[in-house]
């Protein structure tokens, strides 16, 4: 499944890293982020690392394949 | 249990994972500090009170939007309707078990005193429900309200707690006012409150900072920001509390405080980043690498950072970071501290981005930290995340710590941190904590191939605490059916002995603070005693083993010591003995809240087999269902008597066929008591049918055995004519002095049975009155029932018998014997049909039989069951336990 996760601003290369298993792409004042995910679990864990990291989700959907 | 501070003592096995005056334990229960920097927001203030009138107020917010420290404010400065007990719900805390004693521990130490009947949980994994009934019933007596604020729920995920969490609010009345803080919606049925207008919701955008709150909280920083600024950040944050303390911090630290909200406005960053970016590198380059270091840790001790740090000033870097408000909180009056979990996340970003080699080099560090202050507990899971499992496997033997795999609350959580460890790891201490896992799992065989392996290692060398552990698991491992040939108790008396020698060798404070392991110790012998066919003396060991097992230390091995006593008792004939130990363990393991999946089955089993014996099959049936529900299947002593019982009412049925597929269902028993036991229960089934010479080689195959072993042996010749051989037999062990009750009253039943085939009725009558005797004060009555025709005619010939005819019904002056033959299955399936008052014809059509078939069937119900009408047989079937 792939997904792609909509991010207000951008980031710095180190919170970056906290998702080494996404590309990242700037566009203005957002950034995309997108990428295998391998299931449910992998999803909500992204999730959780998107608020532990404070960054909100603008939007989330699953890419075609 | 130790005694001391009862919020310590009441958090059960908790207690020994955080030892007395442990700042963690403490620190869960402490209302956080509320900053000094902190604005109130009254229509934040008055909502919590409006809400703690009504049973459920629920805060979310995603992280750092103000949930913890509103909540602390209201407690510090607003009327509440009674006591706020607070707790802070961490990641360990996931486990039912956990988080139900942090809740009870947490109700003890704010003084909201609730009487020791509540329990407390037993095991990490699971709460039994009957704690939670107890519970509920408690806070419902309560003589004022009580506000439970339970911060962080988000990190108990899934319905086990939640459905606990909404049982008690439910059934506690209106005394309790909970207030729940969560990141995301707790799994609770919200809507249920909402449609019932019982619920208060403080949500995210009621969190968010106004412009005048926001300026509020700059000045109280030392700021005096423009009207320009203010709306400039408030939007820019869209009032996120932490973001805008973030502000506040990076403000204060600039040359030029407007000059950093316009750029700030300007950025293209998201927030979090940019601002904690801005806060972490003003930091000086000591205290960055501080804060990055003790990323790895959930709370920061200021010696344990000069550990990661290899540096001498974590104490004045960690207190400036407080005084500062930079993320850094103080833990109650403790020298801990803890970081903003936001902050600590971003902490931990840049170390794994930065320093990747270094994150299992600062667990390892923090591992032998925790482990040199006496904290096992925090050491292992520092270890566990180093991938240093030589060294956590270590660390459990070497602190004699291995028992608790096996008893302790802790099993759980440990079972689960070695799950990880690779299975060919070389060393004594890994082997032996593979060993004690399987046990934990009942796999009592490949635990016996671990053992092998780090006896292997050991040789005649190795400290004391790794051969302790090595011959205790040793022998739980033969008394768990796994040891193979100790068909006669001798191998398990030495391993017993050998064990004693070996905890005199180990230190004396040490081996204080783990009676888990006396008690294993003796439970371990008892079992193999029993294994091996000693009956009395494993009675004697268990109860030897009792005296050591204290339920407050050791509930579940109580439970299990009192379970395999009463089962002992109860195949010994000692049906009054074996019902009391029975409920007591019962009793035991509902008051210390072991959950049902753990609670020993054999104390069901016991009962099962009391029942049977006293002649109530559906109390058998009922209590068996239970003791197979309790799955201690890997047991082989209870594995075989599940069984044996099993087939027993199966036959009691008539389905003798059943009766011997359970019996060859039962794998890997081949030799010492169990076999024996197997094989007399086989001889059963085969005299049932008739097969007396299939009887006589089902217990010649096992070979000769013990009393029980002879007397089915003569009740098979007897059943063949060979009268003689049987005589022979019973007097061969006649008057011998381990014979159980059971079997004496069958030797005397055999005996009357072969002077009936005598002709001697008169000896028949006598010997069947010394069996009644003996029978009579545990009122055991299977034997009578099981004797056969012989014994029915025998009563109904002889008038002189009508008491013991009496007695043996139960009903003192009804002339029906209870003795009742098997039923055929084809019969039963009359007998049901009747029971719904279907006529014969509508018999014979459901049953696809003729309608003088069925009455052939309904005469021979008639005749087996004493009676002359259709009614009183399905009466009496029932009372009989039939249908």
């Amino acid at each position: 499944m792939r997904y792609e996760f909509r991010i207000t601003g951008r980031l710095s290369a180190v919170v970056g890293d906290a998702f080494p298993e996404l590309e990242k792409e700037s566009v203005p004042e957002q950034t995309l982020l997108f990428g295998n995910v391998t299931d449910d679990a992998h999803l909500y864990g992204l999730l959780v690392r998107f608020q532990d990291l404070g960054l909100p989700v603008l939007e989330m959907r699953r890419l075609p394949e | 249990m130790r005694a001391g501070n009862p919020a310590q003592a009441r958090s059960g096995g908790v207690e020994r994972l955080t030892p007395t005056g442990d700042p963690l334990l403490a620190a869960k229960f402490a209302i956080p500090a509320v900053p000094r920097t902190h604005v109130g927001r009254n229509r934040l203030l008055d909502r919590l009170t409006e809400g703690t009138k009504g049973p459920l107020t629920v805060v979310t917010g995603p992280a750092g939007a103000g949930k913890t420290t509103l909540a602390a404010a209201w407690a510090a400065t607003c009327p509440s309707p009674g006591p706020v007990v607070w707790l802070t719900a961490e990641n360990d805390d996931s486990a039912p078990g956990v988080f139900w004693t942090y809740v009870l521990g947490a109700f003890h130490c704010h003084q909201v005193p609730l009487p020791d009947s509540v329990g407390i949980p037993s095991h990490t994994g699971d709460v039994d429900h009957s704690l939670l009934v107890r519970l509920a019933a408690e806070l419902a007596r309560l003589p004022q309200p009580v506000v439970l604020v339970l911060d962080g729920l988000e990190r108990v995920p899934g319905r086990g707690v939640a459905s606990g969490l909404e049982f008690v609010l439910d059934h506690a009345g209106p005394q309790l006012r909970l207030v729940l803080i969560s990141r995301v919606d707790p799994p609770l049925r919200l809507h249920r409150y909402r449609a019932e207008d019982q619920i208060c919701e403080i949500r995210g955008a009621e969190l968010a900072f106004t412009r005048h709150e926001t300026s509020l909280l700059l000045r109280r920083h030392g700021l005096s920001p423009s009207p320009e600024s203010v709306g400039a950040l408030t939007s820019r944050t869209e009032g996120w509390a932490a973001g805008l303390r973030l502000c506040a911090l990076a403000m204060q630290q600039a040359d030029d405080a407007e000059q950093f909200a316009r750029s700030f406005a300007a950025s293209q960053n998201a927030v979090a980043d940019y601002l904690i970016a801005e806060v972490l590198e003003a930091q000086p380059a000591a205290t960055r690498d501080l804060l990055v270091r003790t990323s790895i840790l959930d709370h920061i001790h200021p010696q344990l950072a000069n550990a990661l740090t290899a540096r001498e000033d974590a104490e004045w870097i960690l207190a400036r970071l407080v005084h500062a408000n930079a993320f850094v909180e103080p833990i109650g009056d403790t020298p801990w501290r803890r970081c903003h979990p936001l902050f600590a996340e971003v902490l931990r970003a840049h170390l794994h981005s930065r320093r990747p080699g270094l994150v299992p080099q600062l667990h390892h560090q923090a591992a032998r930290w925790f482990a040199g202050h006496d904290r096992p507990s925090e050491a292992l899971k520092h270890a566990a995340a180093a991938g240093d499992w030589g060294y956590a496997a270590a660390l459990l033997v070497d602190h004699l710590a291995v028992g608790n795999c096996l008893t302790g609350p802790d099993t759980h959580r440990l079972e689960q941190l070695f799950s990880a460890m690779p299975e060919d790891l070389p060393g004594v201490a890994p082997a032996l904590v593979l060993a004690a896992c399987a046990l934990a799992r009942g796999e009592a065989t490949s635990g016996g191939a671990y053992l092998d392996r780090a006896e292997q290692l050991l040789g005649s060398t190795g400290a004391p605490e790794e051969r302790l552990t090595c011959a205790l698991l040793r022998l739980l491992v033969l008394g768990g059916g796994g040891g193979g040939g100790d068909t006669d108790g001798t191998a398990a008396e030495a391993l017993a002995a050998r064990t004693r020698d070996l905890m005199e060798q180990v230190a004396a404070p040490q081996l204080q603070r783990h009676p888990e392991i006396e008690a294993l110790r003796r439970y371990g012998r008892a079992c193999a005693l029993q294994l091996a066919g000693r009956l009395g003396d494993a009675r004697a060991a268990f109860t030897e083993a009792l005296d050591v097992c204290p339920a407050e230390s050791a509930p579940e091995v109580r439970c299990h010591c009192l379970g395999r006593l009463a089962l002992a008792e109860a195949l010994g004939g000692s049906l009054r003995a074996a019902g009391r130990h029975a409920s007591e363990g019962l009793d035991t393991a509902k008051a210390y809240g072991v959950t049902p999946s753990r609670c020993p089955g054999s104390c069901h089993l016991a009962l099962a087999v009391v029942a049977a014996d006293q002649g109530d099959l559906q109390g058998a049936r009922r209590h068996l269902g239970l003791a197979v529900d309790a799955g201690e299947a890997h047991d082989p002593v209870v594995a075989v008597e599940t069984a044996v019982l099993h087939a027993r009412l199966e036959l009691a049925y008539g389905q003798a066929g059943s009766a011997l597929d359970i019996l060859d269902a039962v794998q890997g028993i081949h030799a010492g008591e169990p076999a024996q036991r197997m094989a007399v229960a086989r001889s059963a089934v085969h005299l049932a049918r008739g097969d007396a010479a299939a009887a006589i080689a089902a217990l010649q195959a096992c070979g000769p055995g013990g009393p029980a072993h002879t007397v089915a042996l003569s009740a098979a010749h007897l059943a063949a004519g060979e009268c003689d051989e049987a005589v022979r037999l019973l007097a061969s062990i006649d008057g011998q002095q381990d014979m159980s009750v059971a079997d004496q009253v069958r030797v005397r039943l055999l005996e009357a049975q072969a002077a009936t085939l005598d002709k001697d009725a008169s000896a028949a009558v006598g010997l069947l009155g010394r069996a009644i005797n003996t029978a009579r004060p545990e009122r055991l009555r299977a034997p009578f029932t099981d004797a056969g025709l012989w014994l029915r005619h025998l009563l109904t010939s002889t008038p002189e018998t009508a008491d013991l005819q009496s007695w043996l019904t139960g009903r003192p002056g009804d002339a029906e014997p209870l003795v009742v033959e098997h039923i055929s299955p084809r019969e039963h399936d009359v007998l049901l049909c009747a029971a719904q008052m279907m006529s014969t014809q509508e018999i014979a059509e459901d049953l696809h039989l003729s309608v003088n078939t069925v009455k052939t069937h309904l005469n021979s119900i008639y005749r087996k069951l004493s009676v002359s009408r259709r009614s009183q047989a399905v009466r009496r079937a029932r009372e009989v336990g039939i249908l």
